[in-house]
C-alpha cells in the first residue's frame, strides 16, 4: 500500500464507516431485505432461519455499512441489547400483514428505546413496513400509528412500505439512513 | 503441524517470563477494543491472543465476565481478517462453557463452515460444535452430514473429531444417526480423516461389544490405508483379544501379527508394542515383536531407537528372558549421544541383569552421565535402582552410595523424592545399612529446599534414631533444623526430638532443655507443640507416644460437637474412641524385616468412605477393592459397587449414576442381600436426592462374620430402592406429586478370601518363614485339575489367595516341569501368612497340575483357613 493510498484510508474511508443493527421480530423478512444488498453470487437462495445473528457488509451511499441481522426468534430476543453500544443506526422491521404480532412488535421497540445505550444517543432509525405486496398489509401510516412512531419526538426516524422479495422500497429506505448516519459522523 | 506451532507459541511466552499475569483486568479492559467502529483488526488479534494466554494458563472469568467479552468478541465477525477470525474461533471455545447465551453465534458459525473460505471451514465446525447442544445441532444437521463426507480433508477431519467431543456433550443420539456418512469418510483418501472416521465408528458402538467385534474383523479384512488408522485397529484389536480371553491363535491375532511386517514403520512399532504388552502373548510371540523393535534398536532415527528402548524398558520385567536377547544393541545404544536413549538402554539392561557384576558395571557408566539427563530419566534410574535393591540385596551397600551421590546434585522435586523414598525402602529392609541411610539422609536435611521431604526424614529419623547407637548424634541433626528451617520443618523437628527424648531416658533431659527454647518460637504451632510436648516429657509420662491410636475421625468429630456445646465442662479425651492395634494390620510380633504392603495407594473411593463421619469409628481401611460394575452400559442407572475392608467391618459403597432426564430420585439405596446368614448389616446411608447426571454413593455397612469359621464367602444379589419423582427435562425442577417408589434388580458381586488379604512386598522370605517356625504349619496336598500348564495354575492361586507372589516366583521359565510359588501376605486381623506351594505339572497330561501347599503364620486359625478354602 503507497503513502497516498494510506492517507486516502486516514482521511475518507475511515469515517465512512458504520455498523447497523437489523432488528424485528422472527419472519418480517430481515433476511430477506439484507441479501438484496449481497453480491449475486452470494445470494442466498433459500433463506434459513437466523440463529443467533449474522453479519452482513455492504456499501450505500459511499458509506461502507456492517449490519448485524438478528435473530428475531423469542428466546433470543433479549440478545439484541449486547450489540446497542455501538450501533450507529437500527434497521427495524415489521411484517405489516402479521397484525395480530403488532402489539409485540410495539413492546420490543419500546423496550429498544428505553434502552440506556440508545436512550440517549442519538441514533436514527429506520422502520420497514414490510411485506407490502401481500394483500391484507396495513399501510406505512397504519403501521406508524399502530405503534405510536407519531409521538417518538427523541429519535430521527422514517418508516417506508417495502417488498423484500423483490426490493422495492428498500435501497430509498438505506439511502435515508446512510445520509442520517454520514450527518452524525460528520457532527462528531 | 499446528500442534508443533502451538508448542513454540507457549515456549515463546513461557520465555518472556509470566508477562501477562496478574493483567487479568486490564486485559478484560483492553477487550472494549472489539467493541470500536471501525474495527482495528491487529490490536483485537493482540488482546484476543492475551486473552487465550490467560485462559490458557488458568485464569477463571466469572460467568458475567465471561459473556461479556463473549459478546463483545462477536462483533469481530464483521471483520474479513483471516487470522482474527480464527483467533475468535478459538475465543469462542475457551468460553463456551462459562459464557451465556454462546448460541448466538451459531448463525455466524453455520454460515462460515459452509462458505468460500477454505481456512474457515474446520475451525468453524470445531468452534459450533463446542456451543451446540441437541436443539441447535439438529438445526445444523444437514451442514454436519455434508462436512463429514467433504472433498476437503480438514474439514471431514474436523467434522468427525468434533463428533466425537459431540457424543459425550449429550447429543450421541443425534450422532448416531450419521453412521453412513462416518461409513463414507472412512473410504476417505486422507489418512487423517480414515483415522478419525475410524475412531468415531467405535466410539459409537462402543458399547455394543458385537458391533465392535464385527467393526474390527471388518476392518482387519479390509486393506485399511492409513498408517493412523491401523495403529488405532491394532489397538482396538488388541484390547478386545484381552477383553475377551481369546489368545493367540485367533484370526484377530493374526491380523496383529502381521502388521509387524508392513512397510510403514509407526505400524510396525504399535503391532510390537501392543504384542508384548498383552498379558495372553506367550514367550515365543513376544519373541517375534522383540525382534522388530530390536531392528529399530539400531536404526538411524532416534525416534525408533527410542521408542523401542522405552518399550524394552516397560517389559524388561515381564519378559527378562526375551529382553536379554536385545542386550548386544542395548550396550551400544549405551555411548550413544541421545542421553535419553541411552539412560533407557541402561535401566533397561539393569533390570534384566542376571548377575551382580554387571550391575556394577553398568552403574558406572550411567554415573558417568547422569549430569547430562534430564530429572524424568533419572527418575527412571532410581525407580531400577529400587528395583535392584530388591533383587540383590547385597548390592545395597553400592547402590546407597550411588544414591546419595545423586541427592547431593541438583535436581527437582520428584527427582529428589524417589531418592528419599528408595533410600527409606532400603533402611527399612536393611538393619545393617540403616545407620549409613539416616546419615545420608541428615546430610541431605542440611540443605533441603522441599518441605514436605524434610518432614518426613525428620519423622524417620524420630522413629529409627532411637534404634541406633547413638540417637544423640541425631538429637544434634534435628537441633540444628529446628535453629535454621521454616516453621513447618521446627514444627516436625519439636515432634521428633520429644519423640527421640522419650524413647532415650538418657537424653531426655537435653532434650527437656532443647524444647524450651522453642516456647518462644514466632510460630504458633512450633510453640504449642514444645509446650506440650514438655508437659509430658517433665511429668515422665514417655508413653503417650506410642500410644496414639486413637482414631483421628473420631478426635475431629467429638472435638466439633464439643464446640457445638457450651464448653462448661472441659473436654473428654477418653471418649474418643481408640483403635485396637491390630486393625493397623501391625504384625503381631515385631519383625526384623519390617514389610512393605503394597497397596494401590489411596484411592478416591478409599477417601469418600473415610470422608462419612458414621464411618468414623471403624478405624483404618485394610482394603479398598476396585469397583465393580453392578449394571449393563447404557441403562436407566447405573450402579458400581466398591468394596472397603475395614477391621471388623466390610462397606459396601454403592455408586450410582442416573441418566434419565425426566427423573429425579431420592432416597435412593441399595439392598444387598448376602447368600450367606453370617453377615448382617448394621448401617445404610441412602443417597438423599439424585438429579439427572449427578452420581453420588450410598452405603452399606456390615459386620464382619466370624472370618475364621469360613463365613466370609459370599454372593451378594442386589436391589436399587428409591422414590422417582417425575420432572422437567429441561430445568429438572421436579413435578410437584410426591413421587412413586420404584426398584431396579442389579447383578450379584462377590465377596471372597482374597478381599481379606494383603499383597506384602519386600519381604525377605527365607528369613521370614524360619522366623514363624514351624509352630503353626499346615500342610496339603491338591490336585488342580482345571489346569493345563504352570502359569495358569499359578495366575489363578495368586488371583485366588491375593498374595504377593515373593522373588518372582510367579514366573515359570518355559519348559520346566515342576516350580515352588512362594507367597506373603497379611490377613485382616493382622496376622502374617507365608505360604510355600510346590507344583508339578506332567506335559504328557494336558489337564492337571499337582500341587504341595505349605502355610505358616503367627495366627494358628490362618494356616486351616487357607487350605480349606482351596480344597
Ligand atoms: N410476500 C413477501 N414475503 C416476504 C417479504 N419479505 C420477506 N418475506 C418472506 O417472509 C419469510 C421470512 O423472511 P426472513 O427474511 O427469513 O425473516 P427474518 O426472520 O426476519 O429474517 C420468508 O419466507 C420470505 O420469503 C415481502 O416483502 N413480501
Amino acid at each position: 500500500m503507497g503513502l497516498l493510498d494510506r492517507l486516502v484510508v486516514f482521511l475518507k474511508i475511515k469515517k465512512r464507516q458504520a455498523s447497523v443493527l437489523v432488528v424485528g421480530l422472527d419472519n418480517s423478512g430481515k433476511s430477506t431485505i439484507l441479501n438484496h444488498f449481497k453480491p449475486d453470487e452470494q445470494k442466498s437462495i433459500e433463506i434459513v432461519p437466523t440463529i443467533g445473528f449474522s453479519v452482513e457488509t455492504f456499501k450505500i451511499k459511499n458509506l461502507n455499512l456492517t449490519a448485524f441481522d438478528m435473530s428475531g426468534q423469542g428466546r433470543y430476543r433479549n440478545l439484541w441489547e449486547h450489540y446497542y453500544q455501538d450501533a450507529q443506526g437500527i434497521i427495524f422491521v415489521i411484517d405489516s400483514t402479521d397484525a395480530l404480532r403488532m402489539v409485540v412488535v410495539k413492546d420490543e421497540l419500546e423496550l429498544l428505546l428505553q434502552h440506556k445505550d440508545i436512550k440517549n444517543r442519538s441514533v436514527p432509525i429506520l422502520f420497514f413496513a414490510n411485506k407490502m405486496d401481500l394483500r391484507d398489509a396495513l399501510s406505512s401510516v397504519k403501521v406508524s400509528h399502530a405503534l405510536g412512531l407519531d409521538s417518538l419526538c427523541t429519535k430521527s426516524w422514517h418508516i417506508c412500505s417495502s417488498n423484500a422479495v423483490t426490493g422495492e422500497g428498500v435501497r430509498e429506505g438505506l439511502e435515508w439512513l446512510s445520509e442520517q448516519i454520514q450527518l452524525n459522523l460528520s457532527n462528531n | 503441524m499446528y500442534a508443533r506451532k502451538d508448542r513454540k507459541d507457549d515456549d515463546d511466552s513461557a520465555q518472556g517470563g509470566n508477562k501477562w499475569s496478574g493483567e487479568r483486568s486490564s486485559v478484560l479492559q483492553e477487550a472494549r477494543v472489539f467493541n470500536k467502529s471501525p474495527l482495528d483488526p491487529k490490536k483485537c488479534s493482540q488482546v484476543l491472543t492475551k486473552l487465550l494466554y490467560l485462559l490458557n494458563q488458568g485464569e477463571k472469568l466469572s460467568a458475567a465476565e465471561a459473556t461479556d467479552t463473549f459478546f463483545a468478541m462477536t462483533r469481530l465477525f464483521q471483520s474479513s481478517d483471516v487470522m482474527l477470525r480464527r483467533l475468535v474461533y478459538l475465543g469462542i471455545k475457551e468460553l463456551a462453557s462459562t459464557a451465556n447465551d454462546v448460541i448466538i453465534v451459531t448463525s455466524s458459525l453455520t454460515k462460515d463452515m459452509t462458505g468460500k473460505e477454505q481456512l474457515y471451514r474446520a475451525p468453524a465446525i470445531r468452534a459450533l460444535c463446542k456451543i451446540a447442544d441437541a436443539g441447535t445441532l439438529q438445526a445444523v444437521e444437514r451442514y454436519m452430514k455434508q462436512a463429514i463426507v467433504d472433498k476437503n480433508g480438514s474439514v471431514a477431519s474436523g467434522a468427525l473429531v468434533s463428533c466425537l467431543h459431540l457424543l459425550n456433550q449429550g447429543c450421541a443420539d443425534i450422532v448416531r444417526r450419521w453412521p453412513n456418512e462416518v461409513q463414507e469418510a472412512l473410504n476417505s483418501d486422507d489418512a487423517m480423516v480414515q483415522y478419525h472416521a475410524l475412531g468415531l465408528l467405535y466410539q459409537i458402538r462402543m458399547n455394543d461389544k458385537l458391533a465392535v467385534s464385527k467393526l474390527i474383523s471388518k476392518y482387519t479384512k479390509y486393506n485399511v490405508k492409513s498408517p493412523y488408522a491401523l495403529c488405532l485397529l491394532i489397538k482396538l484389536t488388541c484390547k478386545m483379544i484381552e477383553d475377551e480371553g481369546y489368545g493367540t491363535d485367533c484370526p484377530m491375532f493374526n491380523f496383529v501379527e502381521s502388521c509387524l511386517r508392513h512397510k510403514n514403520e509407526m505400524v510396525v512399532y504399535e503391532a510390537a508394542h501392543c504384542i508384548v504388552n498383552m498379558k495372553s502373548t506367550g514367550p515365543s510371540e513376544a519373541g517375534r515383536a522383540v525382534a522388530v523393535l530390536q531392528l529399530f534398536l539400531s536404526s538411524p532415527k532416534a525416534m525408533l531407537r527410542f521408542a523401542a528402548v522405552r518399550t524394552l524398558n516397560r517389559v524388561a520385567c515381564n519378559h527378562p528372558k526375551i529382553v536379554m536377547s536385545c542386550n548386544i544393541d542395548l550396550e551400544q545404544l549405551i555411548s550413544g549421544t541421545n542421553r535419553s536413549i541411552a539412560t533407557l538402554a541402561i535401566t533397561t539392561l539393569l533390570k534384566t541383569a542376571s548377575n551382580e557384576s554387571s550391575v556394577e558395571r553398568l552403574m558406572k557408566q550411567i554415573e558417568s552421565f547422569m549430569t547430562e539427563i534430564s530429572d524424568e530419566f533419572k527418575v527412571v534410574v532410581v525407580e531400577s535402582i529400587q528395583s535392584l535393591c530388591e533383587k540383590f540385596p547385597n548390592k545395597q551397600g553400592t547402590m546407597m552410595g550411588f544414591l546419595a551421590k545423586m541427592l547431593r546434585e541438583d535436581g527437582g522435586f520428584e527427582y529428589k523424592k524417589a531418592i528419599v523414598d528408595t533410600i527409606i525402602d532400603i533402611i527399612h529392609s536393611n538393619e545393617d545399612k540403616m545407620e549409613i541411610g539416616l546419615g545420608h539422609l541428615c546430610e541431605f536435611i542440611e540443605d533441603c529446599e522441599h518441605t514436605s521431604l524434610a518432614v518426613k526424614i525428620l519423622s524417620l529419623l524420630a522413629t529409627k534414631g532411637p534404634k541406633t547407637k547413638n540417637p544423640s548424634k541425631y538429637v544434634r541433626f534435628i537441633y540444628n533444623r529446628l535453629i535454621l528451617e521454616n516453621a513447618q520443618v521446627r514444627a516436625a523437628s519439636v515432634s521428633a526430638l520429644a519423640q527421640i527424648g522419650s524413647e532415650c531416658p538418657n537424653l531426655t533431659n537435653n532434650v527437656i532443655v532443647l524444647l524450651e527454647r522453642s516456647l518462644m518460637d514466632e510460630d504458633d504451632e512450633v510453640r504449642d507443640r514444645a509446650a506440650y510436648y514438655l508437659k509430658i516429657l517433665q511429668k515422665g509420662n514417655t508413653d503417650l507416644f506410642t500410644q496414639l491410636t486413637l482414631s483421628i475421625h473420631g478426635l475431629e468429630s467429638a472435638l466439633c460437637e464439643y464446640l457445638k456445646s457450651d464448653m462448661s465442662v472441659p473436654f473428654d479425651a477418653s471418649q474418643i474412641t481408640y483403635e485396637p492395634p491390630v486393625k493397623q494390620a501391625k504384625p503381631a510380633a515385631p519383625l526384623a524385616v519390617p514389610e512393605k504392603k503394597i497397596s494401590p495407594g489411596k484411592n478416591v473411593y478409599q477417601e469418600e468412605v473415610l470422608e462419612v463421619p458414621e464411618f468414623a469409628q471403624l478405624g483404618n481401611v485394610f482394603r479398598t477393592m476396585p469397583p465393580i460394575e453392578l449394571t449393563e452400559p447404557e441403562t436407566e442407572y447405573v450402579v458400581k459397587v466398591v468394596k472397603h475392608i475395614f477391621g471388623e467391618h466390610v462397606v459396601l459403597q454403592f455408586n450410582c449414576t442416573n441418566t434419565v432426564n425426566d427423573q429425579l430420585l431420592e432416597n435412593v439405596s441399595v439392598e444387598p442381600v448376602a447368600m450367606n446368614g453370617g453377615w448382617k448389616a448394621v448401617h445404610t446411608i441412602p443417597i438423599k436426592k439424585l438429579g439427572y447426571q449427578e452420581t453420588a454413593s450410598c452405603f452399606v455397612c456390615f459386620q464382619q462374620p466370624d472370618l475364621l469359621d469360613g463365613a466370609y464367602n459370599s454372593g451378594f444379589t442386589n436391589t436399587l430402592k428409591f422414590t422417582v419423582k417425575d420432572c422437567d427435562p429441561t430445568t429438572g425442577e421436579p413435578d410437584d406429586n410426591d413421587g412413586y417408589p420404584d426398584e431396579y434388580v442389579l447383578e450379584v458381586f462377590e465377596v471372597s478370601l482374597s478381599d481379606f488379604i494383603q499383597k506384602v512386598a519386600n519381604v525377605d522370605f527365607v528369613n521370614s518363614w524360619e522366623e514363624l517356625g514351624p509352630e503353626n504349619e499346615l500342610e496339603d496336598t491338591f490336585v488342580l485339575s482345571a489346569y493345563s500348564s504352570l502359569q495358569q495354575a499359578i495366575e489363578k492361586i495368586q488371583d485366588f489367595l491375593g498374595m504377593h507372589a515373593c522373588e518372582r516366583s510367579d514366573q515359570v521359565p518355559e519348559g520346566k516341569q515342576t516350580h515352588v510359588l512362594i507367597l506373603a501376605g497379611t490377613f485382616v486381623n493382622g496376622g502374617r501368612i507365608l505360604v510355600r506351594a510346590r507344583l508339578a505339572h506332567d506335559p504328557t497330561m494336558t489337564q492337571g497340575v499337582t500341587m504341595n501347599m505349605t502355610v505358616r503364620s503367627n495366627d494358628e486359625s490362618l494356616p486351616e483357613l487357607i487350605l480349606t478354602s482351596l480344597a
